[in-house]
């Protein structure tokens, strides 16, 4: 994989003070822990490729090459190019408006813009059917004044509008802690330059936070591309669609096989963006005072973040408290809210969150840090998991189980293992791009002031990343707040979380028994990266 | 109102003295001798028993009053049938995955379990062919007890992969033997018909074909009809049309529907919702789906059913439940599923699910369209449903899928 990158500039990229730019300089503890949080990552997929080999040869050329499958690819291309650009003209600017300028309530607009994540898409995209949708609630608002039609909301539109909406908070994230440690003074060097802001921010933050903008846009990418709700909602055929349909019709081991395509196309994926992130050196220094007066533009610039989070978040909160006064009466007492269900979710997310960080440590950081196949190969291999559908992973973590590890099977223990399969390349992108943004010779000063390399980390390294860990296990949070297809194949026998109680009203039709759940999950989600963002304590406006 | 639906007639009437004499074998061996008067009525013809006939509002919960024959889920008397209070006592821990929503079988699978002090229930909810993917891919090292299951497919997709087991003769004793596998590995527990919704502000019923296969060239529905071919009772509708019509009229068929420019749907809900709705004027569902959305409109949706007549739009699928092959206690699984065709769970499934129940004793109530409405097809074997192989094979041959 992608090795050149940094040859001019990596003399002081290596911690050993001899150390060469080669493997065998790898620092021995670091790349073992790596390498096992790797392995742990991908060791279930070997029952996939096991699974997906029984299926004849012959089948799996046939099912490949029809026409379809040709014409759903490029579906699914086209939607993913579409979606992952949008996240990024959305995600950038909010990052760059909440932490660089003096946007009127910036740390409620924080975490209004990230809040989407939380929404499972099936919600989202059923919300903005039944908004905008021929017929819909939006459409009978407008007849009285004769609009009797707008424009169609199935298909690639609605799908790009839908998927966007919920995951350019991948992008926004990401970027926003690059932001926050990032040197300002280099900004303020431009300037004295006689740089203007935007030729600043061309020439020095742009190159400076790109390798975070890519990480988001990657995660972005991976998600649209292993999404299934979304698509099918919107009706807009996509490559997953082949993989359900199979599984429906009991075709498991087809299904698995498809699987690995998708596994396929997003290994092409994570080499082509590590072919184009190119020069990955940035800075943080810690020193980010510089604040972007607005003037007379800071009112209006309050429309961006309000608008995206009014269309992720209102429509759907709206159409739900709708649903709330929808004939409930008849509905069925298993479907009242339960108050542990909150607790449930929100113990599953955060021990989610806290292994995915403490596993996603070392694999970010060798691979920020050293060149060379295995960093590389570690970093990559923990996006498997994430660019499979969840009940693929689902499944093969039910085989795992009951094959090798009966105990915990059906236990919170393997559920969250499940989930850190999933989610760690969020925490690992969002890390590794901190890590690569701080100066290696701030560390190797505490080293010669007499810290050991665990000192210098903990003391140096560590608070200098800390908005990157915090947006990752922000990021791990929130999309383990939502997961629902690994939690239906893994969870114990009558562990309901938010998001499955939210699916079974949802899959019988009782949309006001969604509502409360949802809009639940929303308030403890909203609650839970305030207490997040508090973490970042000395900065966060 | 007949009795459960044409095809079975003769299946039914058959049933009746044999459910009752299997029951009263079974009450012997068991020591129920108290189980006075539960199949005696049975034969008595049943014109009496609606849901108009409310006596005493009082007590409905009381699982005491069961067996006094009061429906525990509503206003009847239900003194036909297999009384839970007349069924063995279950006790022990019991796996049920169950591919039927929590918020539809949740309170029955609680009413059993307060009923016996000794029972815990563990449920697990997922969709059914995930759940027969997850039966499949655990092995014999599955914790699962019974399966419970929206359709005879996911029923017969793990019997055909060996990974059930018979259930006692008490327990499929009381369902016609049309609505179970022949070999007693899977039982039905309610019924549901395919149906056609249409909106009455764009259609009337009369301009509807009575024949499935008149769609296509039916040219008022292009671009107005609305179908879910991912969607498993779908695959079990264009199944049963390729057993009955053979394949290459089904590829036509499915050709000419495309041409009428169809519209996909993720599932069969959205459908009525959309009909419901005047998105499309027409689709193809299962009749409860109907039911669901008119129940939770709170004003008169121009949404109604009909039905076609003797063919692969008129089939009649159930859901059900087996045992699987790694039920670690046979004895109270098999029981298990025997109370899920008692005569309060048969009620419950009429109520709350709007369905049709199997056990011949329990009338259908409520907003169910009329049986005499429908007319099934008499050749199709419901566990012909499950092979869906070909039926993929041929909706992605012509691009459905």
């Amino acid at each position: 994989m992608a090795t050149e990158y940094q040859t001019d500039t990596d003399t002081d990229t290596n911690t050993g003070p001899d150390a060469a730019d080669d493997e065998s300089s790898l620092p021995l503890g670091l790349t073992v822990a790596a390498g096992a949080v790797a392995a742990a990552a991908v060791i279930p997929f070997i029952w996939l490729l096991r699974t997906g080999s029984d299926v004849g040869i012959k089948n799996a050329i046939g099912l490949i090459t029809r026409p379809t499958t040709i014409q759903i690819l490029i579906n699914s291309a086209v939607l993913v190019i579409l979606t992952t650009s949008i996240c990024v003209l959305l995600g950038v600017p909010l990052a760059y408006l909440t932490v660089r300028t003096d946007l009127l309530f910036s740390r409620v607009w924080t975490v209004a813009v990230s809040l989407p994540l939380v929404i499972p898409s099936y919600v989202g995209a059923f919300a903005f059917v039944s908004a905008f949708g021929p017929r819909g609630g939006f459409q009978r608002l407008l007849s009285p004044i004769g609009i009797e039609q707008i424009p169609e909301i199935y298909g690639l539109t609605g799908t790009v509008l839908v998927l966007s909406l919920y995951t350019y908070p991948y992008v926004y994230i990401t970027t926003r802690a690059s932001l926050k440690s990032m040197d300002t003074t280099l900004v303020d060097a431009a300037r004295t330059l006689d740089h203007g802001r935007w030729a600043t921010f061309r020439r020095v933050t742009i190159p400076q936070i790109r390798p975070a903008v890519a990480a988001g846009a990657l995660l972005s990418s991976l998600y649209v591309l292993s999404d299934f709700g979304t698509p099918s909602i919107m009706r807009y055929d996509v490559f997953t669609r082949v993989i359900y349909v199979e599984f429906g019709a009991f075709g498991r081991d087809t299904a698995t096989l498809l699987s690995l395509q998708l596994v396929a196309v997003t290994l092409f994926i994570l080499w082509l963006e590590s072919r184009i992130r190119g020069e990955e050196r940035t800075s943080a220094g810690g020193r980010s005072r510089d604040i972007v007066s607005l003037g007379r533009w800071r009112l209006p610039a309050m429309i961006l973040p309000a608008g995206v989070s009014a269309l992720a978040l209102v429509v759907p909160v709206i159409i739900l408290i709708s649903w709330l006064g929808t004939a409930s009466a008849t509905v069925s007492e298993s479907l009242a809210f339960q108050w542990r269900y909150i607790g449930n979710s929100v113990t599953v997310a955060t021990a989610t969150a806290g292994v995915a960080v403490i596993g996603g440590i070392p694999v970010a950081y060798l691979s920020a840090r050293h060149d060379g196949f295995l960093p590389s190969a570690f970093e990559r291999f923990t996006y498997v998991g994430y660019a499979v559908p969840g009940v693929v992973i689902g499944l093969a973590l039910v085989y795992f189980g009951t094959s090798y590890a009966a105990p915990i099977y059906q236990t919170l223990y393997l559920l969250i293992f499940a989930y850190v399969v999933r989610f760690l390349p969020q925490s690992v992108g969002s890390l590794r791009a901190s890590f690569l943004a701080v100066d290696p010779s701030l560390p190797e000063a505490a080293r010669t002031l007499g810290q050991s390399s665990v000192g210098a980390f903990r003391y140096v390294t560590l608070p200098l990343v800390a908005p990157g860990l915090l947006g990752g296990a922000a990021l791990v949070f929130l999309t383990t707040m939502k997961e629902l297809p690994a939690t239906l194949l893994l969870r114990p026998a009558g562990f309901t979380t938010l998001v499955t109680h939210i699916w079974a009203a949802y899959k019988s039709g009782y949309f006001g028994q969604a509502a409360v759940p949802a809009l639940v999950l929303l308030a403890v989600s909203g609650i839970s990266m305030l207490v997040i963002l508090a973490q970042e304590g000395y900065d966060v406006k | 109102m007949g009795d459960i639906s044409r095809t079975d007639e003769r299946a039914t009437v058959g049933t009746h003295s044999r459910t009752r004499r299997r029951f009263l074998q079974a009450a012997a061996v068991a020591g129920i001798v108290s189980a006075a008067g539960c199949g005696s009525a049975g034969d008595n013809e049943t014109g009496t028993t609606t849901e108009a006939e409310v006596s005493s509002p009082i007590g409905t919960s009381d699982s005491e009053q069961i067996g006094s024959g009061r429906s525990p889920f509503g206003e009847r008397d239900i003194s036909d049938g297999v009384s839970m209070s007349e069924m063995p006592d279950l006790a022990g821990e019991l796996t049920v995955y169950s591919g039927r929503g929590e918020a539809l079988v949740g309170e029955l699978l609680s009413f059993i379990e307060d009923r016996y002090p000794e029972l815990t229930i563990r449920p697990l909810y997922n969709s059914a062919s995930e759940l027969v993917n997850q039966i499949i891919t655990e092995g014999q090292n599955s914790p699962g007890d019974v399966f419970y299951s929206v359709n005879a497919g996911s029923l017969g997709a793990l019997a055909t992969r060996e990974r059930t087991q018979s259930l006692s003769d008490e327990t499929l004793s009381l369902v016609p033997e049309a609505f179970q596998s022949p070999d007693g590995s899977w039982v039905g527990t309610s019924g549901r018909a395919r149906a056609i919704p249409y909106n009455t502000d764009i259609l009337t019923e009369s301009s509807i074909p009575t024949n499935i296969m008149s769609f296509p060239d039916t040219t008022e529905f292009d671009g107005q009809l609305g179908w879910a071919p991912t969607y498993s009772s779908f695959q079990a509708f264009i199944t049963a049309m390729r057993l009955l019509e053979g394949e290459s009229d089904t590829r036509q068929w499915l050709r000419g529907m495309q041409e009428l420019n169809a519209q996909s749907y993720a599932d069969e809900f959205q459908i009525a919702r959309a009909v419901a709705d005047g998105e499309i004027a027409v689709g193809f569902t299962n009749h409860y789906y109907i039911q669901r959305v008119l129940a939770r409109r709170t004003t008169d949706a121009p949404l109604r059913t009909t039905f076609t007549q003797n063919d692969a739009g008129a089939i009649f699928n159930v859901a059900g439940a087996c045992m699987l092959d790694t039920a670690s206690d046979t004895t109270l699984s098999s029981n298990f599923v025997r109370h899920l065709l008692s005569a309060e769970a048969q009620d419950y499934f009429a109520r709350k699910t709007f369905e049709y129940p199997l056990v011949p004793e329990i009338e259908p109530i409520g907003r169910l369209p009329s049986i005499d409405s429908l007319n099934p097809p008499e050749s199709i074997n419901l566990t012909e449903l499950s092979n869906l192989e070909r039926t993929i094979t041929l909706l992605r041959e012509t691009g459905v899928l």
